[in-house]
């Protein structure tokens, strides 16, 4: 792939610390990332990458094919960067990004829906990922509420604190939904007698 | 089922959950560059001022206009409606005196150049009035115009 007049932001040599330690607690480090992008600093960018690409990596996996995931996610990323100056609250670039991510996906499908097959290929190339397959399957035929707040969870390994600040839904919400989908999940799973 | 499990991880960790995670967890994202265009910014479009600008001075122009108007008119002495009136009939009864201190007498053809000026201010304040419109019309198109060829160089 051409790199010329690209910039490469490595996710992993933007990570950012889990504590978050480094901006006032009461202003989330959003805030900084933005301002700071908006100011013309690209890697700031690469760390909000790092932190919501988790995010939208998940909003995407819960609706479309895996094989276009990955793209859409780069896309999505290239479109907020074109788009930031369009947020007017830094601090909801979580919920932002999210719902761009949901756009897309609506669009995914409203742009090919005569080419694309919507069922993943379930053949994986080992048993353990043709498994995993074979419940994200199960996890997308549950209503839309329960999908996305799942695959987060228990794909991308995100706790529902994080959920709740990361989308923007009340923690609330992303309880209930965690725990009437993963009821809906395991009675899907019993009639396929067991994972 | 273990809910504090599965809200935040705490607690006894349930089984089936775990299971569930080490499975799924094979999908999970991996971290890959962003690769940005250099030539991609995010820099705030600088705002054009000079629409707001055309009709701030449209608007001063028609309240001048609108203002001086006003003041032609209200130098004038006021026309009398029973001036502009059709002559009736004279009323019945003793003469009505006049004073000598009285304004102007107010001939026919006084009243009537008087009319005829207001008219002319009046046709002069919807000139100005209809120039105005003209100017925030064009100042509203060339905004557009500068947005959509703006909107239409971003890439896609």
């Amino acid at each position: 792939m051409a790199t010329a007049n690209m910039l490469v932001i490595n996710p992993l040599a933007n990570a950012v610390p889990e504590s978050r330690g480094d901006c006032p607690p009461e202003l989330p480090v959003e805030v900084s990332l933005v301002s700071a992008v908006l100011d013309g600093d690209r890697e700031s960018f690469g760390r909000l990458y790092a932190l919501y690409a988790p995010l939208v990596h998940g909003i995407l996996l819960a609706r479309v094919p895996r094989a276009e995931v990955d793209d859409l996610v780069q896309d999505i990323f290239l479109h907020a960067f074109k788009k930031l100056h369009t947020l007017r609250d830094s601090a909801a670039f979580g919920p932002w990004i999210a719902m761009i991510a949901r756009n897309r996906a609506v669009d995914y499908y409203r742009r090919s829906r005569e080419t694309v097959e919507i069922t993943d290929d379930l053949r994986g190339t080992d048993k353990q990922e043709s498994k995993a397959a074979e419940i994200l399957e199960l996890i997308r035929s549950l209503p839309e509420a329960y999908r996305e707040t799942l695959v987060l969870r228990l794909v991308e390994g995100m706790t529902g604190p994080e959920i709740a600040a990361r989308t923007g839904l009340t923690a609330a919400s992303v309880r209930v939904n965690l725990h009437r989908g993963m009821k809906l999940l395991r009675e899907k799973l019993g009639f396929r007698e067991g994972v | 089922m273990n809910d504090d499990y599965l809200w935040d991880k705490s607690g006894d960790p349930d089984p089936e959950i775990q299971q569930l995670e080490e499975i799924l967890g094979t999908l999970r994202y991996q971290p890959k560059p962003l690769q940005l265009p250099e030539e991609l910014s995010t820099a705030r479009p600088r705002r054009n001022y000079f629409p707001l600008a055309a009709i701030a001075a449209t608007v001063l122009v028609a309240l001048l206009t609108g203002g001086l108007w006003l003041q032609i008119r209200s130098s004038e002495p006021s026309i009398p409606a029973v001036a502009i009136a059709q002559p009736t009939a004279p009323i019945p009864g003793p003469p009505l005196s006049v004073s000598p201190d009285s304004p102007r007498k107010r001939t026919p053809r006084r009243v009537k150049d008087d009319r005829q000026e207001a008219l002319a201010a009046k046709q002069q304040l919807m000139f100005a009035l209809r120039l105005a419109s003209e100017k925030l019309n064009a100042a509203h198109r060339r905004t557009q115009d500068k947005r959509s060829s703006y909107e239409n160089t971003l890439p896609n």
